[in-house]
């Protein structure tokens, strides 16, 4: 028998006050930070929201990236001479000079790759908290997507018609693959 | 009698002179559906014009590009006019040029980005696909001018059973990493704020194309988490992906200055090369712009003249750091004295092929020096559109005078000679011309060709406040 | 470890004596017999594509009618920093390490021509097309050097297939090579013996001794690139 069904508020574009104040309403209504999320089509920072602040692993998975990208190009540059030499006239076979370029170009590569790779990992997770969508949400309108207990149902509704919201309840819809 | 002094009504604020801050695109905002439908028009509209004119440039492609070049790989590199002493021609010149028009998006979309300067907003994404676009026809070229470009791959660093690596101290290897790092940083940096606006696609589509960007869009909902992730990568990105476009054509310049050709080494060539691409790529912007106004439906909301003005100054001024690092180039080796270098220089301005260096200081010096001070000038697109024109010719001139006018003038007068290119390297040149316009022409039916929601973005920011007795625009930091 | 390090003793070098060529393209011809250069052909040659190991260069002097040629047969000056080496991507211009002299590696070539911009003695030429020898000259090949295909770079190579012929036979003996054994194609059919090689680092040979002339100098010392080929000024450059 459950016990919580998942609601998506959607509020206007320009009505970004009246969302700030739903959440703080559903806060009262003892819903936690995590069962609720806000979908939008343009960013809206935290602070504006009041809610806590996101959290994620990409500058760390970008670092590291950068780090194999820096490895991998010290092994290219004085590895490959240093095991398979090469007498070539003029330049000293481990030139510093030259793998500084290298090392420059692989270590950004790192970092840039590794940087998307962070992205799509994250983004095709499963996260945890309220999963659902509207089309409308594309087309400007803030949603307000949150997980309530049954029994605070008619008083969450009445509560947030009030604000402006247009209420749906959507199960959840498979976005991607 | 004391003059007579009337207030200014608001209507006389904005005389003919000055710009009304209402036309700007950040002040004249619509709602989000609309700015959509406007996008999604523009994008799934295709007229018979369009289709006639990508048949055309299908065959071009096939004939001119693919044609000549296979026709070359199967005959020898002699069917192009490559000769003692001119060992590189026009193959080199067109991938420099290409390579320096792909650093057109990184400077918009990063550069601008970092400086926030909000005019870049509606046309971000048309210049990083004028990027990809460049270096896919650019990185063509070191494949096109091998000798034996069947056996390319030795470039590549792979453990192989002969124990044989690329040579990391050749600036051909440092070129080869540095452009796939480039165009895959580039294209991701494409890839990264259009999800959202795949998103939004997927919402408007049904079919093939729905399916197209259900998986390019990654699942996007616009939770506050993604849009979290998403902004910290991009700027990741925007400040990673300035120093590597400065490498590139940085690297780019050294396969010329570490050489001992006489007017070649010279230090200056790195930020020399990668001034003349930004002015190269900015113009390059422009014109595309131009033909993106005139081609494509709600582009006139969407790129307006204050986008051509603003770009039209940084066109400026990019050209005076062009002539100073050109001047400087010149004056130290010419006064320096060493003898052969004295000798390319002058035949630079006074041999048989003097109309290239004339060309090349008209269209980047005379011509954007005597139109693009003036506003008007600025503000009229297609004004603008045969101005960044004709500063392209003179890039190119550049890159054809760097190029064979130097080598064919070096240290022994017994060895000099003159370059003549011949039709297979003007076909293919002209091939990879045709094969970007392909490939944009393809790109701008297939993906939104507007950042909707970084206009939207802005548009949210910028408000009208009055202060004292005028309505001043001003741009609040949402970040 | 720069090509400076030696492993062998020999160091081979060539002398010319500008006072003595006359400018007659024998070298020309025989480099040419010996080494399987195709000839490219009437219209390629108008148009510089004319593939010479070996060249003479010739330049007038004096206001008609006292005009005067003066020659200096130039080829791949082997440098010991040859400028053509770190830039090749593939490293198919690398440093011998028995002869020290420059190779070019044919099979190794993709062909991007960055060594032949390199060289400041444009001494590298370029196979733009397969070349075919017309029916009588192609059974004058020389067994003992490769044919090359188009798109590989290739340049004078001092004979490195006499000198590595004179170094078996050396070796099956069980001694060094002398200078008289290893003669390269140009040295052998110059007609005034202007052209000279064999062991710059032994001072008691012929060559030992040229080299230490006071005519001796380097094309292009200036450039650092330390050639194997040492010129004798010739007539009225020097002396008083």
């Amino acid at each position: 028998m459950k016990t919580e069904k998942v609601h998506l508020a959607l509020f206007a574009e320009d009505q970004i006050d009246q969302a700030a104040e739903a959440i703080e309403r559903l806060r009262k209504f003892g819903i936690p930070d995590q069962n609720i999320s806000v979908i939008s089509s343009v960013p809206y920072s935290e602070k504006i929201l009041g809610r806590p602040m996101s959290w994620t692993r990409i500058p760390l998975i970008a670092i590291s990236g950068a780090v194999v990208g820096f490895l991998v190009s010290l092994l290219l540059s004085f590895g490959t001479p240093l095991l398979y030499p090469m007498t070539v006239g003029g330049l000293p076979l481990l030139a510093i000079p030259t793998s500084i370029v290298v090392t420059f170009e692989l270590t950004m590569l790192g970092l840039l790759i590794s940087t998307f790779i962070g992205v799509f990992v994250e983004t095709i997770s499963p996260s945890f908290g309220p999963k659902g969508y509207h089309k409308s949400i594309s087309d400007g309108s803030i949603g307000v997507l949150f997980i309530c207990p049954l029994e605070c149902d008619e008083r969450m509704h009445a509560s947030l018609v009030e604000l402006g919201a247009r209420l749906e309840h959507y199960a959840e819809e498979k976005l991607w693959l | 009698m004391a003059a007579e002094v009337k207030p200014l009504t608001s209507a006389e604020l904005y005389s003919a002179h000055e710009e009304d801050p209402r036309e700007q695109l950040m002040h004249d905002p619509r709602p989000r559906q609309e700015l959509n439908d406007m996008v999604m028009e523009a994008m799934t509209t295709t007229s018979k014009r369009y289709w006639i004119a990508v048949g055309i440039l299908v065959v071009l492609v096939a004939v001119c590009f693919l044609g000549a070049w296979g026709n070359m790989i199967a005959t020898g590199i002699g069917l192009a006019g490559v000769r003692r002493p001119v060992f590189w021609g026009i193959f080199i010149v067109t991938f420099v040029f290409w390579i320096g028009i792909s650093h057109a998006g990184t400077f918009v979309s990063a550069i601008l980005r970092v400086f926030k300067a909000e005019f870049r907003r509606p046309f971000t994404r048309a210049a990083e696909l004028m990027t990809t676009f460049g270096l896919a026809a650019g990185a063509m070229y070191p494949l096109i001018h091998l000798g034996r470009v069947w056996v390319f791959y030795w470039m590549i660093p792979y453990p192989n059973q002969r124990w044989l690596w690329p040579n990391f101290r050749s600036p051909l290897v440092w070129d080869f990493l540095a452009i796939t790092t480039y165009l895959l940083s580039s294209t991701i940096y494409l890839f990264l704020p259009l999800i959202p606006d795949l998103a939004m696609a997927r919402d408007r589509t049904t079919g093939i194309r729905h399916f197209f960007y259900k998986v390019l869009s990654l699942g996007w909902r616009g939770t506050e988490a993604e849009w979290f992730r998403i902004r910290k990568a991009i700027n990741i990105f925007a400040f990673a992906i300035i120093p590597v476009m400065f490498s590139v054509h940085t690297i780019v310049s050294w396969d010329f200055a570490v050489g001992q050709v006489a007017g070649w080494n010279s230090t200056i060539f790195g930020p020399y090369f990668i001034i003349g691409a930004i002015l190269s790529g900015v113009s390059a912007v422009i014109t595309i712009l131009f033909v993106l106004r005139s081609t494509m439906k709600h582009m006139d909301y969407f790129i307006r003249p204050e986008h051509f003005d603003s770009l039209g100054k940084l066109l400026l001024i990019f050209s005076f750091a062009w002539a100073y690092f050109f001047f400087n180039d010149y004056i130290v080796t010419w006064y320096g004295g060493y003898e052969t270098v004295r000798a390319v220089l002058t035949m630079h301005a006074t041999g048989p092929a003097a109309w290239v260096w004339y060309t090349m200081l008209i269209c980047n010096i005379v011509i954007p020096w005597l139109t693009l001070w003036n506003k008007r000038i600025r503000r009229t697109p297609w004004v603008m559109f045969i101005i960044t024109l004709l500063i392209n010719v003179g890039m190119y001139m550049e890159r054809v005078t760097i190029v064979p006018l130097t080598l064919g003038h070096q240290r022994s007068p017994f060895d000099w000679g003159e370059y003549v290119p011949r039709i297979t390297e003007v076909s293919i040149a002209f091939g990879t011309l045709c094969l970007f316009m392909l490939l944009y022409l393809l790109a701008s039916r297939l993906i939104p060709l507007i950042p909707v929601w970084e206009v939207r973005e802005g548009q949210a920011a910028h408000t009208l406040r009055k202060v004292g007795k005028t309505t001043i625009p001003s741009v609040s930091e949402l970040d | 470890m720069t090509a400076e390090t030696t492993e062998s003793t020999k160091k081979w070098g060539m002398v010319i004596d500008l006072d003595r060529c006359t400018g007659c393209q024998v070298c020309v011809t025989a480099c040419a017999m010996e080494n399987n250069i195709p000839s490219t052909g009437e219209d390629e040659v108008a148009y510089g594509r004319g593939m010479y190991w070996m060249r003479i260069q010739r330049y007038w002097h004096g206001e008609f009618p006292e005009v005067t040629p003066s020659f200096q047969p130039t080829m791949c000056q082997q440098c010991n920093r040859a400028p053509c080496e770190p830039v090749c991507p593939v490293f198919a211009s690398v440093h011998s390490e028995t002869e020290q002299i420059n190779l070019q590696v044919y099979n190794r070539c993709i062909g991007t021509r960055y060594c032949a911009n390199n060289c400041p003695y444009l001494a590298r030429v370029f196979n733009y097309f397969d070349y075919e020898l017309p029916v009588p000259l192609n059974y004058a090949l020389n067994p003992n050097v490769t044919v090359r295909r188009r798109g590989v770079m290739e340049k004078c190579t001092f004979c490195v297939q006499r000198i590595h012929h004179a170094q078996e036979q050396a070796r099956i003996e069980g001694r060094e090579p002398t200078d008289s054994e290893v003669i390269p194609a140009c040295a052998q059919a110059c007609p005034t013996s202007a052209i000279v090689f064999g062991d710059l680092s032994n001072p008691e040979s012929e060559i030992g001794k040229l080299s230490r002339s006071r005519r001796a100098y380097t094309y292009l010392a200036e450039l650092g690139t330390d050639p194997r080929v040492i010129y004798l000024k010739g007539e009225g450059t020097y002396g008083g």
